[in-house]
């Protein structure tokens, strides 16, 4: 039974999301014949070292990554991150950013590495 | 504190690393003296003594520092050589290095069952690693790297330990994994509280060398039994090959490898014919083997690539043949990520009739006229309908044609007939679970159900990600979704991508890119996007929602599979050795 209708678009999509969530639940009571939910993982070779981390956060998604990862990008590269994911500036790649004085403006000129 | 203090206190932290750095030494004595060091593999290349005895010292048993105590696949062989040119000023010329390459990866490689749990990693299939004992394991090496990285290697006890040294000194952030495990970088430090309450006071980092030295040692039965086998890879003839193209599905035909400038080169010549539309492919190229058994090739198609799917694209090729050399499988790759391949096996042709394939791989039970084609080599020239043999419950009613590269036959099957896989067999050939018998397609599945993709743009290459829905059986038990499932091939679906509820409201699915009619996906621009909350980039996670278009379930709606995607940055450092292909 459903007394209340979102009345905005906002409303809306709190009722959205509140249907998706429930449909997780419904499909955990029926293991029967319905799929089981799916939950998310993260698949090989993603860095999950730091929160957020590089392509994936710690929960396997992107909702904590940097907004944009060219904001954050330089802090990485200078502090060895994710060094298996973005150029280190302590031994590897020291000269990586050489060509892009600031990324979230000149990102096209960082170069992909391949050690 | 004054100066003086702050000088004498860096002189006495430099007098300490210098006499740890003395000590790290393979032969150096140990301090504690517990074990005999390990016997080494002694190295009797010229060149590699000559390019790397400068700074690796042989010792009497011709054992050098380091390498002698290390075994390795290709790959292995050739990140270390390019970090020695990057980081340690060794120079050398591409000739030179492929020698090195081969030399070591041969001498100092692993033996084929070593290999064959981790030649995913050559192959760049992405795949949930479960060869990972724990999360401790898991927090100090596949944090940052496929747990297949360290299995690549074989290494003494002391070797290991000077590895994780290695990653300290050039990785700063290896120190946190190594002591903190998952919990590294702010995820929470639980796994080390954990570890201390229970009173074990080890570190990821010992827990993941007590691992590697107990499933990872430099001898081992199998190392000694191949070192002793391994000969100069008898390769050349004639092949036939089945072939998986995630979306595009099977091809058959012959693969023709020919001896090469040296007794471990060859080249190749295959030629492949799609069961779905009967279009053919016809590619070239050479190979390398190594260790007697790990081919490293390329090859390319005879036709335009016009499309990034594109089949005649150039590919790397590797695959891993079996010790008695009668067959191999592996895989054919290319793309940014190597995110499109062919899916290989191989065996050697041979007189007798041979099947190798099927167009088709599920049989309806109750239905009649199904026409099954049969893909093989030297069928008879009489065959008649009691030559053929699906298994109890399914009746061959004719032959349709053949030639003796194929048969087409019409098959009833009974109402009663008990569903799973069946063999098909012809004359003395048997083709093992080639064709799946059903009541009802209970549910489909997304293959891969968890993918990655990259955004990318002209100067940052995308990284795409092609999906196939494959339908299943529930099997003997009654119960879907368990490891009885009857797997019965890809079933026609509509594809659409659906907003997996992560952030409120950041409506991923309008940014991530598109899905196209074939469940290709193509990712977005990368770079910030102006258009979304605070310029983020067009990353997101989504499902990828597959719908029947003809299956329905018990209450006749579509069946619907979905696969969770995320669409992530461009990976900067592509760690991945496609020199050792050429």
């Amino acid at each position: 039974m459903k007394h209340m209708q979102p009345l905005n678009r906002k409303a809306q999509r709190i009722d959205d999301y509140v249907a998706a969530r429930a449909e997780d639940v419904v499909a955990l009571q029926n293991p029967g014949n319905r799929q089981p939910p799916q939950r998310p993982h993260v698949p090989m070779g993603c860095s999950l070292m730091f929160s957020p981390g590089w392509e994936v956060d710690s929960a396997g998604g992107t909702a904590g990554l940097c907004q944009p990862v060219e904001r954050d990008i330089y802090d990485c590269w200078v502090t060895c991150y994710w060094p298996a994911q973005v150029p280190d500036h302590m031994n590897n790649s020291p000269d990586w950013t050489a060509k892009c004085a600031s990324a979230t403006k000149d990102w096209r000129n960082l170069d992909l590495v391949f050690p | 504190m004054t100066k003086a203090v702050w000088a004498a206190l860096t002189f006495f932290c430099v007098a300490l690393s210098a006499q740890a750095q003395r000590n790290g030494g393979q032969a150096a004595p140990s301090q504690e003296a517990k074990a005999p060091p390990e016997e080494g593999i002694p190295v009797t290349d010229q060149l590699v003594i000559s390019k790397c005895g400068g700074c690796h010292t042989r010792d009497a048993k011709g054992n050098m520092l380091r390498i002698s105590w290390e075994r390795a696949t290709p790959e292995g062989w050739e990140e270390a050589i390019k970090r020695m040119v990057r980081l340690n000023g060794l120079t050398l010329t591409p000739v030179q290095a492929r020698a090195v390459v081969k030399y070591l990866a041969t001498y100092h490689g692993l033996a084929p069952e070593e290999a064959k749990p981790i030649m995913y990693f050559a192959e760049h299939r992405i795949q949930d690693e479960t060869n990972i004992p724990n999360d401790a394991v898991r927090g100090a090496c596949a944090n940052c790297h496929a747990f297949a990285r360290p299995l690549s290697w074989r290494r003494s006890a002391e070797d290991w330990k000077l590895l994780t040294n290695l990653h300290v000194a050039f990785y700063a952030t290896a120190e946190q994994a190594f002591r903190r495990g998952l919990g590294a970088g702010g995820g929470g430090n639980a796994p080390m509280v954990a570890a201390r309450e229970s009173g074990t006071p080890k570190l990821p980092v010992d827990e993941a060398l007590a691992f590697l030295d107990k499933s990872a040692q430099l001898h081992t039965p199998e190392w000694a039994a191949w070192s002793a086998r391994m000969h100069a890879p008898r390769l050349a003839g004639r092949w036939l090959v089945s072939a998986h193209i995630p979306g595009k599905g099977m091809y058959y035909g012959e693969l023709t490898i020919e001896p090469g400038a040296a007794a471990d080169e060859f080249k190749t010549n295959v030629k492949l014919q799609s069961v779905k539309d009967g279009s053919s492919l016809v590619r070239s190229g050479q190979g390398v083997v190594y260790a007697g058994y790990s081919w490293r090739g390329r090859s390319k198609g005879s036709g335009n690539a016009s499309t990034v799917d594109d089949l005649n694209k150039e590919a790397r090729e590797v695959m891993w043949f079996s010790p008695d050399e009668s067959q191999a499988e592996g895989r054919w790759f290319w793309g940014q990520y190597q995110e499109f391949g062919i899916d290989v096996k191989l065996r050697r042709t041979s007189a007798d009739p041979t099947l190798i394939g099927v167009d088709r791989m599920m049989l309806k039970t109750g239905s009649q006229g199904n026409r099954v084609r049969l893909i093989g080599q030297n069928f008879p020239a009489q065959i008649a309908a009691s030559d053929l043999d699906f298994g109890s419950g399914v009746k061959v009613q004719r032959i349709v044609s053949h030639t003796p590269s194929e048969v087409v036959a019409e098959v009833e099957v009974a109402g009663d007939a008990v569903s799973g896989k069946r063999d098909i067999g012809l004359a003395r050939s048997v083709l093992p679970s080639a064709i799946a018998v059903y009541d009802r397609i209970d549910y489909i599945q997304v293959s891969p159900e968890s993918a990655i993709s990259h955004l990318g743009s002209d100067v940052h290459p995308k990284g795409y990600q092609q999906f196939e829905a494959i339908a299943y059986q529930r099997g003997a038990d009654g119960k879907p979704h368990t490891a009885d499932d009857v797997e019965l091939g890809p079933v026609d679906v509509t594809w659409s991508v659906e907003e997996f509820y992560a952030v409120f409201g950041d409506d991923d699915k309008e940014f991530v890119g598109t899905l196209n009619s074939a469940g290709l996906f193509t990712p977005a621009l990368d770079g910030p996007n102006p258009q979304r909350k605070f310029s983020r980039n067009n990353y997101g996670d989504v499902w990828v929602v597959a719908t029947a278009k003809n299956e329905k379930d018990a209450e006749g709606k579509p069946l619907v599979g979905k696969s969770y995607l995320v669409v992530s940055v461009p990976m900067y450092v592509q760690f991945d050795q496609p020199e050792v292909g050429q």
